[in-house]
């Protein structure tokens, strides 16, 4: 695309014109696809309830989140009369923001990437490690001793987990020798018996799969790990000041980040837009559909499970990151390195 | 010419963040520039190509040290009114910071121009089309090992140490025990039983 | 050279890394019931690395690229290192014991201090100068605030954490300078850029670093720490601040002083003799007053590293020997000073700190007093006792190279030092008893004082060949 604008253009303004739409390419489809997703959700817990869940607004309810999108947007934002006034509004903007920079490293299908960098994985740590700052300046700034709580609550969550999922990451990276989440894709490729795509089907990596998939879930502050808005102790965290389109960014925000774990746990252990088995008629569907099936796996998971356990109390999720995930990835980074040392590089 | 702007706009945002990280009156406000200082120092680190580097200030400052210095200063009680009382007390050796280190900038940048600092000349050169990990990873753990690994241990202390002087155990906690709760079995805890009317409850 | 042959020449360091690791393990898991033994295990890792030290894989030499020493010099101070450690670790159980039973990790920060002070004496690059520097100083801190609900022991753990962090940013600040204008890092590397003639950043690379090496030596006019720190600390943790990380900050300034920046030495020669001239006469002087007998022997360690600073300014090998002569000496004075004040509790068993309760000591316990007061003696440097023979070497090496004016001061200094130490030895032999001490319980400590009163007393000028010769060995490998 930038050698298409750059004939016409010169190469500067080509590029610029190249990442811009580029970016649109993937934010516009992403709101898009959080508002189907917040939908899917409600579906999947209202059916596992047995309910019917949002069944009104359009074909089969199909339209709800737009309605209720249009609703917030036609609200009054209230601030708070002491709150920090900046901060306050600029929360969501951040959260929201950072939910969306992280998808320009994501890979949708071959060659199908915004930014193709050599420290893909590093820059979505990076990323990610942002995401709590949308939260601990929500709290802070509301000035109200629940936000607050649950500012402190994130802030000590997300720092703990994020430790577990970098050490997780290095095994990846171990395994597949680049940092580059499409190096990291191909690396997959007939990883297992010569047809088998994806390290979770590594007997060495799957525990891996798991503890990663269950601190994607906390990093995104889902049940059974949502602490950060507790509505039994917090009434609704950090949130709870918030109205109108300050809430809809947190909203979308959230689900942005939930539908990003949900793609890193399909590129970092599923094989990303590979198909499952390394089979030629596979390749006929395009990636990007592998891709986004495989999304959409995790995000069923993630909701699945989101109707099925109760939330942790705080302590126990202390201790679950702390005493439990850390030792195994530590203890597994060094089974993989020393796996890897006695088969690949020979000592 | 998208390098320089972006150079200018990275360069403009680190020093205004710095300053106004020390002109803020807010400490909250403060380490909130600081923040944006770092993150503009690493769109820095990126033009120059140390993506590595850049990456890694993010995450460790910004995701991790920054967060934990935020939490400090939120929860800090702190009079402004005092802090700037003291201003003027403390004026004349503000000033004294201030010519030396104006001193060593204007000797530093003599030096630079006088062509005293010839680093380019005595670094080693970066190897062509090697990513800056792999640069790092082949330097740190054949060469520098030895001192890596005491940086390893330096750390090591400094985890020691900060337990060794804060851990106390607590009286009055419920942990969790969980040997116990996966050993406990639905006829430990529930018993059906038919109660007939009338009669006392055997608890 | 390879890898595996470098990492066998730093043994010393990688015995006590793996050994510290076992023991925080054993301390984490068994609790505080395993202090006992994970004390003494810690003392015999300490002999076993000194015992690595002196005999280094294939006869020593540079590893890792000239990054690490393993030479004469290195092998002399890390013996001094580990012993006056070893020391500390073994008193210690008996002084904590009355608050609440030691805690396991005392003995294994000392573990970990004494890797950083290994790598110290070992480095040959700034930047094992400086990681070994952090990883003993950051464990000296804890170790300051080790008795977290005595006030006065959390005050200088902080204390000394505020200064030594600004100390180390002086360093940083002048190792980043050197870095800047010799391009290189290396102590050879630095050396020959110095050779080339001294450009003014240089020289500002040189002062910083002399600066933040001064204040780890606590001399003169970076010296302010040295009595709260000393003063606040628990007595065996003072015994450790004033022998081991002492010798191994004087070994790092000798090493940098004359392998990086040998060929700068008109240049750093003024700020030494300032800094050895100004820490004997404070040292002495500000002795005086004291009522504290640790305060007291914190200006005394101040004083003596002036002294032992002297030999630097010679710049020989004659002079650098006479350093380590002084260092091995200063070692055995301070460490049995320290085991009497150990001594000094009450009958409630409570330590006390005061020279007052001192009066009459040779009536209510002639040993102690004897043993006192020979480490008194020693450390004036009064002639026949040892403490007198590594002044005398240090003062030959000034005058060898035609100092002598400087020579002079520093003996007249001297004198003046001598007035306090002899205070104590009259309030012990001549004053009205005050209340007996409690009777001493622990062996250990009755045969550590008796060693090093040994060792200072004349019969120590036995020792003199063997010593001579380490440590003229120990300067050779340098030049």
């Amino acid at each position: 695309m930038t050698a298409f604008f750059a004939n016409y253009l010169g190469y500067d303004a080509g590029w610029f014109v190249a990442t811009i739409i580029g970016i649109l390419l993937i934010a516009l489809p992403l709101m898009l696809a959080v508002a189907m997703i917040i939908y899917a959700d409600r579906k999947i817990w209202a059916a596992m309830a047995l309910r019917r869940g949002p069944n009104v607004v359009g074909p089969f309810g199909l339209l709800q989140s737009f309605a209720d999108g249009l609703k917030v947007f036609l609200k009054e934002t209230i601030i708070p009369s002491s709150a920090n006034r900046g901060l306050f509004l600029i929360a969501p903007i951040i959260t929201f923001t950072v939910a969306l920079l992280a998808w320009a490293v994501i890979p949708f299908g071959p060659g199908m990437v915004l930014a193709n960098v050599n420290v893909g994985l590093l820059y979505i740590l990076a990323i990610s490690s942002l995401g709590v700052y949308g939260i601990i300046l929500a709290g802070w700034a509301s000035n109200s001793k629940y936000p607050f709580y649950s500012a402190i609550r994130a802030a000590a969550q997300m720092v703990s987990y994020e430790v577990s999922i970098g050490f997780v990451l290095v095994t990846v990276v171990l395994w597949a020798g680049t940092f580059n989440l499409s190096g990291i894709i191909e690396a997959q490729r007939a990883h297992i018996f010569g047809f088998i795509n994806g390290f979770a089907f590594n007997p060495l990596l799957f525990p891996m799969a798991v503890v990663f998939l269950i601190s994607s879930m906390a990093e995104t502050g889902r049940t059974p790990f949502d602490l950060t808005e507790a509505e039994s102790e917090l009434v609704a965290g950090y949130q709870t000041e918030y109205s109108s389109m300050s809430f809809a960014l947190f909203w979308l925000g959230e689900y942005g980040n939930v539908l990003l774990m949900c793609a890193l746990n399909a590129i970092l252990f599923w094989g990303g837009w590979l198909p499952p088995v390394d089979w030629a008629p596979l390749y006929l569907v395009p990636g990007i559909f592998w891709f986004f099936g495989k999304i959409l796996f995790f995000f069923f998971v993630m909701s699945w499970i989101k109707a099925t356990v109760p939330r942790y109390r705080y302590d126990q999720l202390m201790r679950l990151g702390w005493k439990i995930f850390l030792p195994i990835s530590l203890f597994w980074i060094f089974l993989v390195s020393g796996y890897l040392m006695l088969t690949r590089y020979g000592v | 010419m998208i390098q320089t702007i972006a150079f200018y706009l990275f360069a403009t945002l680190v020093i205004a963040s710095a300053a106004l990280t020390i002109v803020a009156r807010n400490p909250v406000h403060s380490v909130l520039w600081l923040i944006l200082s770092f993150f503009n120092a690493a769109g820095l680190m990126v033009l120059v190509g140390a993506e590595f580097i850049a990456m890694l200030l993010v995450i460790v400052y910004v995701g991790a040290v920054a967060v934990l210095f935020l939490f400090v200063v939120m929860m800090l009680d702190i009079d402004f009114a005092e802090l700037r009382a003291g201003y003027a007390q403390y004026l004349p050796f503000g000033v004294l910071l201030v010519l030396v280190l104006s001193a060593e900038m204007i000797f530093a940048v003599s030096a630079w121009s006088a062509g005293g600092i010839a680093l380019s000349a005595s670094v080693a050169p970066v190897p062509e089309g090697v990513p800056n990990i792999e640069a790092l990873g082949t330097l740190i753990y054949t060469r520098y090992l030895f001192i890596f690994e005491g940086a390893g241990l330096v750390l090591l202390v400094a985890m020691i140490g900060a337990i060794v002087l804060t851990h106390r155990t607590r009286s009055g906690t419920r942990p969790q025990n969980v040997s116990q709760q996966v050993k406990r079995r639905p006829q430990d805890a529930v018993r059906k039983i038919d109660q007939p009317v009338g009669q006392g409850m055997d608890l | 050279m390879s890898n595996t042959a470098s990492l066998l020449l730093t043994l010393p360091e990688l015995i006590l890394s793996v050994g510290s690791l076992a023991l925080l393990m054993v301390a984490a898991f068994v609790g505080d019931s395993a202090t006992r033994a994970v004390t003494w295990a810690s003392a015999a890792l300490l002999g076993v690395a000194a015992l690595a030290a002196l005999f280094p894989a294939n006869g020593g030499g540079l590893a890792f690229d000239g990054l690490y020493h393993a030479d004469a010099f290195s092998a002399f101070a890390k013996l001094l290192i580990y012993i006056a450690a070893a020391v500390s670790v073994v008193v210690a159980p008996r002084f904590f014991e009355r608050a609440a039973p030691l805690r396991a990790e005392y003995p294994i920060l000392i573990l970990l201090s004494s890797i950083g002070m290994g790598m110290m004496v070992s480095a040959g690059d700034m930047l094992t100068l400086y990681v070994g520097l952090e990883l003993q100083s950051l464990a000296a801190y804890v170790l300051a605030s080790f008795m977290r609900r005595d006030s006065r022991s959390a005050e200088a753990g902080l204390k000394y954490f505020v200064l030594g962090a600004l100390a180390s940013g002086i360093l940083l600040y002048g190792i980043s300078l050197v870095y800047g204008f010799t391009g290189t890092t290396l102590f050879s590397g630095v050396a020959r850029a110095f050779g080339d003639g001294l450009s003014t950043g240089e020289l500002f690379g040189l002062v910083f670093v002399m600066a933040g090496l001064a204040f780890k030596i606590s001399a003169v006019p970076f010296h302010m720490w040295t009595p709260d720190v000393y003063e606040g600390a628990p007595t065996p943790v003072t015994a450790f601040f004033a022998s081991a990380p002492k010798v191994a900050a004087m070994a790092l300034l000798v090493r940098v002083a004359v392998e990086a920046m040998g060929p700068a030495s008109s240049a750093w020669q003024q700020i030494v003799i300032f800094s050895a001239l100004a820490s004997t006469i404070l040292g002495g002087v500000a002795a005086i007053g004291q009522t504290n007998i640790k305060r007291l022997l914190a200006y005394s360690s101040i004083n003596n590293v002036g002294f032992a600073l002297f030999g630097l300014v010679a710049g020989t090998a004659e002079g650098v020997a006479a350093v380590m002569t002084y260092m091995a000496v200063y070692v055995a004075m301070t460490l049995g000073s320290f085991l009497c004040v150990l001594q000094m509790r009450n009958a409630a068993g409570e330590p006390i700190e005061t020279i007052e309760s001192l009066s009459g000591l040779s009536r209510t316990r002639p040993a102690l007093a004897a043993a006192f007061a020979m480490f008194m003696f020693s450390l004036a440097g009064i002639p026949p006792l040892f403490g007198f023979w590594p002044k005398f070497l240090v003062f030959d090496a000034v005058v060898g190279v035609g100092l002598w004016p400087l020579a002079m001061v520093g003996i007249a200094t001297s004198v003046i030092g001598a007035f306090y130490y002899l205070k104590i030895v009259k309030t012990m032999y001549f004053d009205e008893p005050a209340p007996a001490y409690a009777p001493v319980t622990s062996y250990t400590e009755g045969t550590l004082i008796a060693v090093s009163a040994l060792f200072v007393s004349p019969l120590g000028y036995l020792a003199i060949p063997a010593l001579g010769a380490a440590s003229l060995a120990a300067a050779r490998s340098l030049f």
